[in-house]
């Protein structure tokens, strides 16, 4: 096998004739052209995923919204939670720019590799953050409703008249679970598509890599 | 940018686009994948190169960015098309000469080669290229003896894919 390497070391370096020449100007009008680079779309897509979550936000929490929640009685922690909600989503946009600019081509390909993981862990946990949230706000919303909203006394009322209200709460929680768990099935499958597409390459090559220093 | 970089970095970069061409050889299959893989490589050389002082050879600094867009950044197109051609284009294998005991030793391993994973390409080029393990360890972020073990293991690979 030495030998026979030998012997390509040789002919790759007798090679450099045949490969193609770009001319000055070739090479002038690339430097100019759009990069399709992972990290580019990767910046992309995070940047939607910032703008997606802080609509749902502003939609959910309008003057209007705010009035339901006050004769809801879910006033004080929905207002906790957005506040919590908004310092964290400074935290992640300053983690995920200041992890962004670390990403350095002239890096080892291993720390670069590590960089860019880094990067996309910031927005999943981001993401993850927000499905918490969600889930919180859906939790209080729907309870405030069922024990103050409009139609709460004539639900209850039901409950009760149908069985007793234990059983009719456990049937509630039991179904907001449900609806909880097939939106993170939802969530996580979609981030498992669109990143395994994205970083599949990248994370077989960082683990090539990181095996060998073990 | 000014001017005045601009220039020196296409000048730069017109000398030495060998090493760029030879990095797109080993990844891509086609010529158009060739094409879109130079042109990435030229891109993230061009956004690198204001943070290019000139501790190290221009290409020595090179090899670095052109492997760590081949290997984390690019997106392998789907194309696979005209492999074969393509090859003997890139690599001249003269079919006048294919009966050639050596000649067709060396088609074989460039088949081999190519057949290798991203991270084993790479420490294959670098070693092609002369460099040694200290560079080839630095280059890929590993300690030089785990290059130096790595290296080993290619070599089996290689033996294993040309007498199966």
């Amino acid at each position: 096998m030495m030998d026979e390497l030998e012997l390509l070391k040789k002919d790759w370096q007798k090679k450099e004739e045949h490969l193609p020449k770009l001319s000055y100007e070739d090479i002038y009008k690339m430097i100019w052209k759009k990069s399709s680079s992972i990290v580019k779309w990767m910046f992309y897509i995070s940047i939607i995923e910032f703008v997606f979550w802080a609509t749902i936000n502003l939609v959910f929490t309008d003057a209007e919204s705010w009035e339901l929640f006050r004769t809801l009685h879910v006033y004080e922690i929905t207002l906790t939670v957005t506040l919590i909600n908004y310092a964290v989503l400074l935290y992640f946009i300053f983690k995920f720019y200041s992890n962004y600019r670390k990403i350095s081509f002239t890096d080892s390909s291993k720390k670069l590799m590590k960089t860019i993981l880094s990067v996309k862990r910031t927005v999943t946990q981001y993401v993850w953050f927000n499905i918490a949230i969600f889930t919180v706000s859906l939790v209080t919303g729907l309870y405030g409703s069922v024990r103050y909203g409009p139609d709460s006394k004539k639900i209850l009322d039901a409950a009760e008249h149908a069985g007793n209200q234990t059983i009719f709460w456990i049937l509630t929680i039991g179904a907001t679970l449900v609806m909880v768990m097939i939106l993170l099935l939802l969530v996580w499958l979609f981030y498992k598509l669109l990143y395994g597409i994205l970083l599949k390459r990248l994370k077989k090559n960082y683990e090539e890599l990181r095996q060998l220093e073990i | 940018m000014n001017k005045k970089l601009e220039h020196q970095f296409v000048t730069e970069l017109e000398n030495n686009q060998n090493i760029v061409h030879k990095v797109c050889t080993l990844y891509t299959n086609d010529r158009d994948s060739h094409q879109d893989l130079f042109q990435e490589i030229t891109i993230q050389l061009w956004k690198a190169y204001p943070k290019f002082r000139g501790e190290s050879k221009f290409s020595t600094w090179m090899y670095r960015v052109a492997l760590n867009t081949a290997i984390t950044l690019y997106r392998k197109s789907k194309r696979t098309i005209q492999t074969q051609d393509y090859e003997s284009v890139v690599f001249k294998i003269k079919a006048d000469t294919y009966d050639e005991t050596e000649e067709q030793q060396l088609k074989l391993l460039y088949g081999a080669v190519k057949q290798l994973g991203d991270i084993e390409k790479a420490l294959i080029f670098l070693y092609l290229e002369d460099k040694n393990y200290t560079e080839i360890a630095e280059t890929l972020g590993i300690t030089e003896v785990n290059a130096r073990v790595k290296m080993n293991r290619i070599k089996n690979k290689l033996r294993t894919i040309l007498n199966p």
